[in-house]
């Protein structure tokens, strides 16, 4: 008669066959984490110095936004910072203190402010307006074709906005109807078109009632009439200094009250003065100031944004870091 | 005798219980490694390019004798720039397909004329050897249109790829055949 298996050895075979099975599936599927974390020079390193002779300006203070996801930065009149962060437009006072937040129906992508206090947000593919109690008044329509509004410039009587989509800025009353189209390739008017590799693409009013565009794509920063006449136009594609780097900059541009021009560069970033005719003047701030966008895996979010208060001080957007430097002229003494 | 007691176990009973063990233990090893060699069956290597650095591990420590990382282009968030920076170098003498403007070091990206002012770029798969220069320089300045993944019909698919134990920024993972490659998104 065939001999049975009692049942304490029939449980410690199938208890030591588990084990080992599972023994067996770790050992082969197991991988051991990397040990080691190494970078490969960066060719760009040299770019990244800036003759501390060219830097005219100061920092002067800095603070860190409450959210990481600060895409544009503006000041209005009454010396407060509008910061258009995804939903919201967060408000803070000039020493980062908050004052409030305004909530849009989608992702902010810029913010402009009246000489009224009227804010204006561009959202994703249109344009929203908000009283001086920040309460919604209106939601324009948004322009035909793809739209996606990165920039606005208020005028008094016009708004201007900046659509990376089109690639064309857009000149509308203050009710939100569209006017002329500004900016779109135009052979006999010798306009060659915007080019907008990425979504930057910027617009400004100056003091001496003409626009500014940035053409990020020809590495320019363009002079309209309000009617979309070219005037002229300045920069030159390049690493060096006084050129604009990378495949798409300046990604945005503030204006000083005597018509310069204040660039803010993505990839190197850096931000840099310009003459009103277009030579390089100095430079606000260099490379080392921000984060490197090397070290930022989702580096499509990067780049600088700025604005410039009444005393003609730089507050300075990191969109990777997520704060604001503040820098200032140097004084004669002090260079 | 007291009957509670197990019976001593004789030296004939103790042997063939071990090698019943024994038998039992080698057919449980089969079955792991069966099982397992299976699920590696099921899934394969692949890079996320949300995680890569750019660290140039890939063309380097690949068992094949040119990499199975290649550099892929995804058409659908590239700019077409006349400057494209993971085609050109830093400071290009001029913007043609002139050798010395080239960032890749063995020409494997041909640049296309679209219109003005437009490019197309596409990767020669057989020249390229996974370096990372071109996504490195098109992530720093553009949309990161340009991201390494590993090609299946090169790659061996080893237990323990050599490239991700490697990896500097861990991102290496093992993907379902079913979805094999992942994609590039942009962050706008």
């Amino acid at each position: 008669m065939k001999k049975q298996i009692p049942r304490r050895q029939f449980f410690l075979d199938t208890v030591l066959a588990t084990g080992l099975l599972g023994l067996g599936a770790k050992a082969s599927a197991a991988t051991p984490a990397p040990s080691h974390v190494e970078h490969l020079d960066n060719d760009l390193e040299r770019y990244r110095k800036v003759d501390p002779a060219l830097i005219r300006y100061v920092r002067m203070s800095h603070f860190t936004l409450p959210r990481p996801d600060a895409r544009r930065l503006t000041i209005g009149k009454d010396e407060r910072l509008y910061v258009a962060a995804v939903n919201s437009i967060l408000i803070f006072d000039t020493r980062g203190n908050s004052l409030g937040e305004i909530t849009t129906t989608g992702q902010v992508r810029c913010v402009a402010i009246a000489a009224d206090g009227t804010v204006f947000a561009g959202v994703k593919d249109h344009v929203e307006v908000f009283d001086t109690k920040l309460k919604r008044v209106a939601t324009w329509d948004a322009p035909p074709g793809k739209p996606l509004v990165t920039g606005i410039a208020v005028a008094e009587s016009d708004v201007f906005v900046a659509d990376a989509g089109n690639r064309i800025v857009w000149r509308c009353d203050r009710s939100g109807k569209l006017g002329r189209r500004i900016g779109e390739k135009d052979t006999a008017r010798n306009i060659p078109g915007f080019v907008v590799p990425s979504p930057y693409f910027d617009v400004e009013i100056g003091a001496d009632g003409l626009l500014r565009v940035t053409n990020p794509g020809r590495h320019r920063v363009e002079t309209y009439t309000f009617d979309g006449d070219l005037e002229f136009s300045f920069g030159k594609p390049g690493a060096g200094i006084a050129s604009f780097c990378g495949c798409c900059n300046p990604c945005n541009i503030e204006l000083l009250p005597d018509g310069r021009v204040v660039t803010f560069e993505k990839g190197l970033p850096r931000v840099k003065v310009y003459s009103a005719k277009g030579e390089l003047e100095c430079v606000v701030a260099a490379p080392a100031w921000f984060a490197d966008p090397a070290r930022n895996p989702d580096n499509n979010i990067g780049g600088l944004d700025g604005a410039i208060d009444a005393s003609g001080r730089i507050y300075v957007l990191d969109m990777i870091e997520g704060d604001v430097q503040v820098f200032a002229p140097r004084k004669a003494s002090a260079s | 005798m007291n009957e509670s007691q197990p019976s001593p176990v004789s030296r004939r009973e103790f042997v063939r219980g071990g090698l019943r063990v024994g038998a039992v233990a080698a057919l449980g090893g089969l079955g792991g490694v069966m099982a397992t060699r299976s699920s590696a069956d099921d899934f394969l290597w692949q890079i996320d390019p949300q995680k890569c650095s750019q660290c140039g591990h890939c063309a380097t420590d690949c068992v094949l004798e040119t990499s199975a990382v290649k550099c892929v282009q995804n058409f659908s968030i590239c700019g077409y720039c006349d400057l494209c920076t993971g085609y050109f170098e830093a400071e290009p003498i001029a913007l043609n397909t002139g050798a010395e403007n080239q960032l890749c070091p063995t020409g494997a990206i041909i640049r296309k004329f679209v219109e003005d002012p437009y490019f197309e770029y596409t990767i020669a798969e057989d020249l390229c050897i996974g370096c990372a220069k071109c996504v490195k320089g098109c992530a720093l300045f553009g949309n990161g249109s340009f991201h390494l993944q590993i090609r299946h019909d090169r790659c061996v698919n080893c237990n323990e790829c050599a490239i991700s134990r490697a990896c500097p920024s861990d991102a290496f993972r093992r993907v379902p055949r079913s979805k094999p490659n992942i994609e590039r998104v942009i962050a706008h």
